[in-house]
């Protein structure tokens, strides 16, 4: 386990010599049609059991496992809690009211919170805790700090409009009950295997399963009472809205359950030219770029929108080179190349030989980060059919 | 809340949940729940669900202060017990990743089994164990005991007999001399949470003695694990340490079943 802990961040490098590395990248890096280990497709996602409402004592819950063992519990639980405002949060709540207009979308996201006049309805992203449990791994290890606070940020700054359905003011709107008292989220995220690859897919697909199984007790107050539930659970309302399908036949291409939806962060490698899905840890080791990009479905457009996109630190960049034969003394190459080469130090040189491997040093075009994306986000892309994917798991 | 059981017990005899004093509670297990691991057990008890995964025998680590030494004359065995935040009723979080209540539940754990398996066959290695606990509702250490056997056994770890974990409390109080005559504390089974906080109890774990020769009884138990953190008069010690490992008994024949089942498959 200690190994572990002094994991780069994006996972644990497989102990690969730089011949297999060079053999692994020059298969993936193949031009239109890369070959990848186990055999999938650049989009093909390795497949996955999963199931909802799994643990009684939580407000939602979900297990996800992948084929190769490794699994993720999430459950939500939320808690009442009374809304500490400052003077100058209450007079900019009060001035929200009155104006009605909102202010930048990042700090409040309430427009619609506000117009309606129901609630105010500023939350705040704290009110969204997030926690990650990997085995081997103390919670303030950097590895389940920075996971944790990758899965939050998209979740909490989503925004999506209102209507039936709509969820005024995203989530944090969402987890107003009236001026004095909000609702507390506490999202526990439990890897229960060694992580085999960087495990930021498999965790955000059980947070996003989790959380649209999430039900919050139905309000029986009113206004600006001291809140008060129903104790029925079956009254229940769920945390993401839904609607009745059959409701929204007029409106074609809406047959989902839900109309806003949880984000789902999606981990995405570059190799050369080609962009690879959901990798492997060897995938890992040799990509050029790790991007995790998280999306959401906008309402508003029918259509999927960018939340974030972060780096990852990949760790090719650590690993060994390897030597050319016209340069290595044990293979006795001809010490004429070896003499010319000797100006050229393999790990700092700018020629490539083919089948050496040579450490990635970071950098990725401009062309191939907007591929990536276009990817995600196209109509009939890799994020629709996630997200499909992800409705045709059974909720509730 | 705790209801008060010593007051509606003696009336109804029935308990919060309405079990009677020598019931169980409904046990549910599997094995080989988790394929990345070398065996895995899921085990429910009432509403204590338990998730356990073992790793090893394997090489221990490097560098450790108790290497080398200590792993020389046999494996040595590693619990780590993570209680889910969302374990309880209130949502807790702890400070630093671990708390007091996990760390004792690891420590019992980890003699207990150290002590149990037949570890001198694989020296200078590690079993690891972890243990997740998904839902707590009492009989936390018993259930634990339970699902590690049910991993162990999946990892196909030699020991002489299933160690089954189970736990008893007193219907009452019980802090004053128990009187012969009129005796109307009864012992109860398979304490849940509300019993646990209220009721003194205690944790037996038992195993089967190892066979050595035909004279030798098949149903001979030997208490391997025993634990107690409430205060009891000792005269009523007795009775519940027999009530613990009758329960015990009838919880080493599920599992008994559920090994079992599981090889028919």
């Amino acid at each position: 386990m200690a190994a572990q802990r002094q994991a780069s961040s994006a996972s644990q490098t497989p102990h690969l010599s730089p011949a297999e590395l060079s053999y692994l990248y020059t298969s993936l890096s193949l031009p239109g049609t890369p070959i990848r280990p186990d055999g999938r497709s650049p989009t093909q996602f390795r497949p996955l059991a999963a199931e909802t409402d799994i643990l009684p004592g939580t407000n939602g819950s979900a297990r996800v496992g992948f084929a190769d063992g490794t699994q993720a519990i999430v459950g939500v639980k939320a808690e009442v809690e009374r809304t500490a405002l400052g003077i100058q949060a209450l007079s900019t709540a009060e001035q929200q009211d009155y104006a009605a207009a909102g202010n930048d979308d990042r700090g409040g996201g309430n427009n619609g919170g506000s117009k309606q006049g129901s609630v105010s309805g500023s939350g705040q992203g704290s009110w969204v805790q997030m926690a990650i449990e990997i085995p081997g791994f103390r919670d303030d290890d950097a590895l389940p700090v920075f996971l944790a606070e990758m899965m939050r940020e998209p979740l909490v700054e989503s925004v999506s409009g209102g209507g039936e359905g709509g969820m005024v003011g995203g989530l944090k709107g969402r987890l107003v009950i009236n001026r004095r008292w909000h609702w507390r989220l506490y999202i526990d995220v439990l890897l229960l295997s060694q992580p085999l690859s960087y495990p930021l897919p498999l965790l955000s697909l059980t947070t996003h399963l989790a959380l649209l199984a999430t039900k919050l007790p139905k309000l029986k107050s009113k206004g600006e009472e001291d809140p008060f539930f129903d104790d029925d659970w079956n009254a229940a309302e769920y945390l993401y809205p839904r609607v009745k399908s059959t409701k929204h036949s007029s409106i074609p291409g809406s047959i989902s359950v839900h109309k806003v939806r949880p984000p789902v962060t999606l981990l995405v490698v570059s190799v050369a030219e080609n962009i690879i899905f959901d990798p492997s840890r060897e995938e890992i080791a040799v990509a050029d770029a790790v991007l995790a990009i998280s999306v959401t479905y906008d309402t508003d457009f029918d259509r999927l929108k960018l939340l974030s996109i972060r780096t990852i630190d990949p760790p090719s960049r650590l690993t060994q080179p390897g030597v050319p034969n016209s340069e290595n003394v044990a293979t006795l190459g001809s010490t004429t190349a070896a003499e010319e080469s000797v100006i050229v130090n393999p790990s700092t040189g700018e020629e490539e030989v083919p089948g050496v491997w040579r450490p990635r040093r970071g950098g990725v075009k401009r062309a191939t980060i907007a591929k990536m994306i276009k990817m995600v986000l196209e109509k009939g892309g890799v994020g629709e059919e996630v997200l499909d994917g992800l409705e045709g798991v059974e909720v509730g | 809340m705790p209801l008060d059981t010593s007051t509606t017990y003696p009336l109804t005899k029935l308990r919060l949940d309405g079990r009677r004093w020598n019931e169980l509670r409904l046990i549910h297990a599997q094995i080989s729940t988790n394929p990345a691991s070398s065996g895995s057990s899921y085990l429910a008890m009432g509403n204590t669900t338990i998730l356990c995964s073992v790793h090893g025998p394997a090489e221990g680590r490097r560098g450790d202060a108790t290497g080398g030494a200590a792993g020389s004359s046999g494996a040595v065995v590693e619990v780590d017990v993570n209680i889910a935040g969302f374990a309880g009723i209130d949502r807790k979080r702890r400070a630093g990743g671990s708390d007091k209540q996990s760390g004792r539940v690891a420590s019992t754990l980890r003699s207990a089994f150290q002590s149990h398996l037949h570890t001198y066959l694989y020296p200078h290695s590690t079993i690891s164990v972890h243990v997740s606990v998904l839902s707590a509702d009492g009989s936390l250490l018993a259930a634990a005991v339970n699902a590690c056997t049910l991993a162990l056994v999946d990892a196909g770890i030699p020991m002489p007999g299933l160690l089954c974990g189970c736990t008893a409390g007193m219907s009452g109080s019980a802090s004053t001399p128990r009187d012969p005559l009129n005796d109307y504390l009864d012992p109860l089974l398979d304490v849940s949470l509300p019993e646990e906080q209220e009721l003194p109890f205690l944790t037996v774990a038992t195993t089967t003695s190892v066979p050595t020769g035909a004279d030798e009884d098949e149903d001979d138990m030997k208490v391997a694990m025993l634990t107690m953190d409430s205060k009891v008069h000792h005269t009523y010690i007795e009775t519940m340490l027999a009530v613990g490992v009758d329960g015990c008994k009838q919880i080493r024949e599920i599992l008994d079943g559920v090994i079992k089942g599981s090889s028919q498959r």
